[in-house]
This record gives C-alpha cells, structure tokens and sequence, in this order.
C-alpha cells in the first residue's frame, strides 16, 4: 500500500498500524513518505507554528528520517527506525522558512533529500541543530583515550604503593595511599563503560551482592576502604589488596586492545555527574574513609575533560556551553578543600545537591546534540 | 429548632448537588466556584476546598544574588502558569531530552492542578537585599509546648503546594518545577497528602474517623475572607496571605485503643455526624453558653478550645485546610500517618498563635505530634503576562 497517495485513507492507515495521534497540534492529514525511493512525498507547503507531520515507511526497509532546515541542514525532528507501513506522528515547531526531509535506509550510507517546502507565517521555530557526524567525534574520542590511557598509568602506580603498604600493615600509610589511588580511578569516571566487569571489581559497592559487604564479591577500593578504615586486621587486607593491584593492571592491558566509541562520548557528558549524585552525595559510597567530596571534585574532573574534548563540536551547536563551565566552576569552588560529606552542613549539601543537579539538566542535552548522526 | 435548619441545608446543599451533577454532597459553603484562571489578584489554592490529591514542598533558594533569586521567581511563575493552563510541551528535536515527562500523556491537560507559592522568613535573612524588607507578619514559625519537631522537616525560604484531583497531575508538577528550578531552589522537605471525599457526607474526615473543617468560616464570603484571610491594605503583600503549614503526626493505634465517648470528648463532636456534642448534625453551632461547665462539651475539648464561639475569636479565625498524610512507619513498626494541617491567615499572631496558644495541653496532645512545617507568606496572586511571583515584594 502506498501511503503517499492516500490522503483520506490515513485514518485507516493509522488504525492499521495501531498508532494513536495525540491530540494538541491538529495532526496534517496528508501523510508524508520516509521511504528512501519517495522521501518528502505528500509535504509541499507549510505554516508556521507547532505542528504535527504524520510520517509514514512506505518502503520495504526500515527508514531514519529527520527534517531539516535546507539552507543549513540543522536538524527539527528525527525518526529512527520507522519500520515499513506505520506511520508516526512527530511533532515540531517551524518558523517561516526552507526545510527539506532527508530519508535513509537503515544502515545505508547516503540519505535521499527530499524535495524543499516553504514554510510561511509568523512564530518561531523551535530549536534545530546542525548534525554531529561520527567524524567529528575521532579527534576528541583520541583525545580522551590519551587522557584515560595517561590516567590509567596513574593509578596502576598509585594502585601498587597502596598495595605495598598494606602489605607492611602500616594502616597509616595505607590509608594515606587509598586516597590518591582511588582519585585516580575516579578521574577516569567517564570511561566505566570501556571497563566492563572490570570496572565493578575495582571500585563496585556491596550493592546487589548476596552478602552484602561480607561478601566475597565484593572487591576493590570500597572494600579495601571498609577494612582499613573499620579496623579489620591488616593482615586479613593483604589479598584484597592484592586483588585490586591485580585487577587494575588487568584493566590497563584491556584498555589497550579497547577502542572508545565516539558515540559514548557524549552520554557520558552527564552520566558521571548522574553517577556522582546517586552514589556520591547520598552518602552511599562512603565506606569509612570520608572522601566522598574528594570524589566528587575527581567526577568533576573527568566531566571537565569530556566537555573539553568535545568542546569544538558543542561550540557552534550548545548555546547553554558557557553556562555549563560557569556552574563547573561553582561546583568546583562549592568542592575545594571539602573531603567529608558528613562535615557539610545542611545548607552546604542542599547547595552542592543542587549545583550538580543544575550541571546534569544541562549536560543532558550533550548526549543528544553530540550523538553522531548522518551530516548529509 | 436545629432541625428545621437542618432541612433547610438539606433543601441546599440537594441544589448543589443537582447543579454539580456529580452526586457527591457539595459541602455548605463551597457552592462550585468555576475553575479560576491564573492569573489573578490572589493565588489558588487557598479558598478551594481541599483537592484530593497534595503535595507540601519546602525548598531552600540556593541561587547566588538577587538577580538570580528574580530568575527563579519567574521561572517558577512561568512553570505554574504553564502547568495549570497545559497545553503542549516544547519540542526540543534534538536539542535536548524531552521537555515534559510525558506522565500527563503528550497534551498536558489544563484545570485541575493548584499551584500555590509562598516565601519563608528565612528568604529575607540578608542574603537577597536588605533583611528589613522581610514583612513584618513573616516570621519564623516557634516550637510550641506540645511540638517534637524535627529541623529536617521544618521552614524553609520556598514552600510550594501543588494539589489536583489526581496523584499523577501533582507529581508531574512536582517533577517539572524542580527540574526548571535546579541550581536556585533546592528541596528541603516534601509530603504527599490526600483529602478524603465526604464519609458518607459534609467535611471529609482526617485519619483519627473525625470530620475536619466543618466551622471553618465561610470561603465564598468574599468580606469574610478580606477580614480573616487576605493581606490588605497599602501593605506591600496585599493580595496574598499567611500560611501556617504543621504536620502532625496522629498515634493512630494508639488512638485506636482509645473508647468512643473519651474519643468524643476529645473533640467535642460525635464521630459518627461529626455533630457537637449537644447538636443533631455535623453544622449544628455548639451552645456552649447554656454549658459553662462543659458538662456535655468538655471545656478543655478541641472544638471548644479551638473556636469558643466569642466575639472576639469570632475575629480572629483563621481557614484551615487540612490533608491527611501516610509515609510509611517509624522505627517500632507503628503507622507513620496523620495531617498536613494548613491554616490562612492574615495575621499569624493574632489568629493561628491564639488558637495555638488555646489549645496547648488538650488532651488531644497525648495522640498527635507535630514534626515539621513552617510559617510562609503565600505570595499575592499574579496579575497578568507580564507579572510574576514576589515581583516588588523580595526580588
């Protein structure tokens, strides 16, 4: 069945499909095609405001769709994986102006542009970006690598100087070396998802282990962190010890052979800062040693390189860039010279709580703007 | 006597009934008012009987200067505005994560949800301007004798009170203003509460099986509520009102093990027609002139002590709105429940502190315990596009 020219026959289509358009915007009857053969089909003209286009696979193959403004190519609206014979409602806010459809077959390299359509009347549009290609995000994912891979030998060293004074049951000097090992693991925050299994052993809590903190499984800084900090004998710490010196060699040599993803590199933008808040500032993570603040200011850290190796990309696309270093550095001043979560007091917390959720809401939009897409 | 007024309320509240057309009794005194648009010379959510469904958040404003302080009051202002009138989100593309949850469906629905706003004494402690422009009303809510409260649920520079008739429609506005609010305002405390729906008919009871609210003075009486509720006059909070937010925490089982009669007493009302203890029905006026012992309604009884029927507390009552709450159970496995009491008022002193101070020691005292809360200037309402929430007042 061919969508396009079925004018009057979208309701039935629609029926067919099982989809529902909601109400607000009045959808536009006519359905647009997204099929590659057909791409635009059945949109000529438009009038500004918020609308809603009904758009349709009218193909064999399964589209990606996104609407774009065709004198910049900044992308509206996007639909991926439009599967053949639904149609989708998507809703948009045009302002007068040239836009195009741009279709492509899943997975296929070069989109089909459809034909321009004028958009006229008054009322702005809503905010559109100029597409990420993965190629832009090759320099700032080596970039990172670099980072990780120079972070990665930091804690290897700092990892075996923790080890050796364990093994010298000096609990001074242990404690002393804990701190700084486990900063420069969580400097590399940003990477946790390269690290695998590897990253829940080197710094995992006892959460969702059977026997909570007594559990075998649970290995690594915390764990570490609760025996020389709760008392335990220091002898008893040695194979702890031993197994994070082991493992944290372990995750340097996989590194090595691993490639980063570019399109991690956004999400990551505000899933260490997520992570801090959840983990960090519940007060979750402290097992005894106090650093949870020292911890935080290390996320702040590895969120600060991920923005600034995307930075070329974010410049000309994230208007809110400069806010986002502004609240960085309120995070950073709100952190300075603190160590223990326990020692703030309420005001002080609810400032910090409230200074990383601040820096969240707004790195969010990295991990869309910046998630590779087609650029033509 | 008492039952020929009785008929006549009868005859009334039938009426209202039939208008509203829902056939659910419409309690005396609250005739269906049409939904208020926003804007306006007070906020909602005052003069409206209880919505089913609340939540009370208080937040402390975490914004650096007064220029912020202004970004968050209209940011607020804008998101209520937007939230009670609905309509449909913005659309980011891809320029960000969705801009609404999505819990209310792709439409939010306009009606329903009442945003009401208010500042605490401690927003004016120097940090925004001057603390002298604090109102003078606006003061920090005290510990009263029979208090245990708690300084994690307690004040606050913010409190915001969202109410509908649904539990959703009050989280997803709860959700969208600390979102648009993050990095100036901070929650500090927050309850969820609901109003029970009338059992079997006038005020719904609170969570003791005791009706609540049925003396409250008259809120369609537009020179009552001047007179009781609303800040008037050249004063620069013309227009809004003081709030007294207390959550009280009822010892439910223990009130249980309670006998009826000692129950009743306690009150001063039946518990079956929420009727005083020497009328027929639930608004019967108490005659306590023709009882000076207290021989039927006990003279340290809540009723009598709350609202003695003289002429000069007749001037000084205030409007509560009460909420029952639930949140779990404390440390010995007792039922963690009660109320979020909230009277309006325009003069705190004068009317909540007096009955306040009336009721100190009631024997009620052994089976409540009040937690948390505050005292908060609920904002003058806004009057137009252009206007927003505190503008003159603290920004």
């Amino acid at each position: 069945m061919r969508v396009s020219s079925i004018v009057v026959g979208a309701v039935v289509l629609l029926a067919a499909s099982g989809d529902v358009v909601p109400g607000g915007a009045a959808p536009q009857r006519r359905v647009i095609d997204a099929a590659a053969g057909r791409c635009g089909a059945g949109w000529t003209a438009g009038r500004a405001g918020r609308r809603t286009l009904l758009v349709g696979n009218s193909g064999a193959a399964v589209a990606e769709v996104t609407l774009v403004d065709a004198a910049t190519g900044a992308v509206h609206a996007e639909v991926e994986g439009l599967a053949p014979g639904t149609v989708r409602p998507v809703r948009v806010r045009l302002g007068a102006g040239a836009y195009r459809f741009r279709c492509a077959v899943e997975d296929a390299v070069d989109p089909v542009a459809g034909p321009v359509v004028r958009v006229v009347g008054p009322g702005r549009g809503g905010p559109a970006v100029v597409p990420v290609g993965e190629s832009d995000l090759y320099g700032p994912a080596r970039s990172y690598r670099a980072y990780v891979t120079g972070g990665l030998g930091r804690l290897a060293s700092r990892t075996e100087r923790l080890r050796d004074a364990v093994h010298r049951r000096d609990r001074a000097a242990a404690r002393a070396a804990w701190t700084p090992a486990h900063l420069a693991y969580a400097r590399l925050g940003a990477a946790y998802g390269a690290f695998g299994d590897l990253a829940d052993a080197v710094d995992g809590l006892p959460a969702g282990l059977p026997g909570g903190a007594g559990d075998p499984g649970f290995t690594g800084f915390h764990r570490l962190e609760r025996g020389l900090w709760r008392g335990e004998p220091m002898a008893g710490l040695a194979p702890v010890a031993d197994r994070l010196a082991r493992d944290v060699r372990a995750l340097r040599a996989a590194f090595r052979d691993e490639r980063v993803d570019p399109a991690d590199l956004p999400l990551r933008a505000h899933e260490i800062l997520e992570d801090t808040l959840r983990v960090e500032l519940t007060g979750a993570a402290d097992q005894g040693s106090g650093t949870a603040l020292r911890t935080v200011a290390a996320h702040l850290e590895g969120t600060r390189e991920v923005v600034g190796v995307l930075r070329p990309v974010l410049r000309p696309r994230f208007p809110a860039l400069a806010e986002v270093d502004a609240w960085m550095d309120r995070l950073d001043a709100l952190l300075r010279g603190r160590s223990s979560l326990g020692a703030l007091a309420r005001e002080e917390r609810g400032r910090l709580n409230g200074t990383v959720g601040r820096l969240v809401e707004l790195l969010a939009s990295v991990a869309t703007i910046a998630q590779p897409r087609r650029t033509r | 006597m008492t039952g020929r007024r009785a008929f006549l309320r009868g005859a009334l509240a039938a009426g209202a009934t039939g208008a509203a057309g829902l056939g659910e009794p419409v309690p005396a005194g609250s005739a269906a008012r049409p939904a208020r648009g926003f804007h306006g010379e007070h906020q909602a959510g005052v003069l409206e009987e209880p919505a089913r469904r609340t939540a009370v958040a208080a937040f402390d404003v975490i914004a650096g200067d007064r220029r912020e302080l202004t970004d968050l009051m209209r940011a607020l202002t804008e998101r209520a505005r937007a939230l009670t009138s609905g309509g449909a989100p913005d659309e980011p593309g891809i320029a960000g994560p969705p801009a609404d949850s999505g819990v209310l469906g792709p439409d939010v629905p306009g009606g329903g949800l009442l945003v009401t706003v208010g500042v605490g004494a401690s927003l004016f402690d120097g940090r925004f301007g001057p603390a002298a422009r604090r109102p003078p009303g606006l003061v920090r809510m005290p510990v009263f004798p029979d208090d245990d409260l708690d300084p994690a649920w307690c004040h606050g520079d913010l409190s915001v009170q969202l109410s509908a008739p649904d539990e959703d429609t009050v989280l997803h506005a709860l959700r969208d203003i600390t979102r648009h609010t993050r990095g100036a305002a901070q929650p500090r405390w927050r309850i969820g509460g609901f109003s029970a729906p009338p059992r079997p008919d006038g005020a719904p009871r609170n969570l003791l099986g005791f009706k609540d609210g049925t003396a409250n003075p008259d809120p369609s009486d537009a020179r009552e509520m001047d007179r009781l509720v609303w800040i008037g006059g050249r004063d620069p909070a013309a227009g809004g009102t003081y709030a007294a937010i207390r959550l009280i925490r009822m010892l439910v089982e223990f009130w249980d093990r309670v006998g009826l009669p000692e129950q009743e007493r306690m009150f001063g009302r039946r518990r079956d027609t929420g009727a005083p203890l020497d009328g027929v029905h639930e608004r019967d006026e108490p005659r306590y002139a023709e009882d000076p012992a207290g021989a039927v309604i006990p003279l340290t009884s809540h009723i009598r002590r709350a609202n003695p029927r003289t002429a000069e507390a007749s001037g000084r009552r205030i409007l509560r709105r009460a909420f029952n709450y639930d949140r779990g159970m404390d440390g010995a496995g007792e039922l963690d429940m009660g109320m979020i009491f909230t009277s309006y008022q325009r003069d705190l002193r004068a009317q909540f502190e007096a009955v306040q101070r009336r009721l100190a020691g009631e024997p009620l005292t052994d089976y409540v315990s009040p937690f948390g809360g505050g005292y908060f200037l609920v904002l003058p309402g806004v009057r137009d596009a252009a206007d927003f929430l505190g503008r003159g007042l603290i920004t």
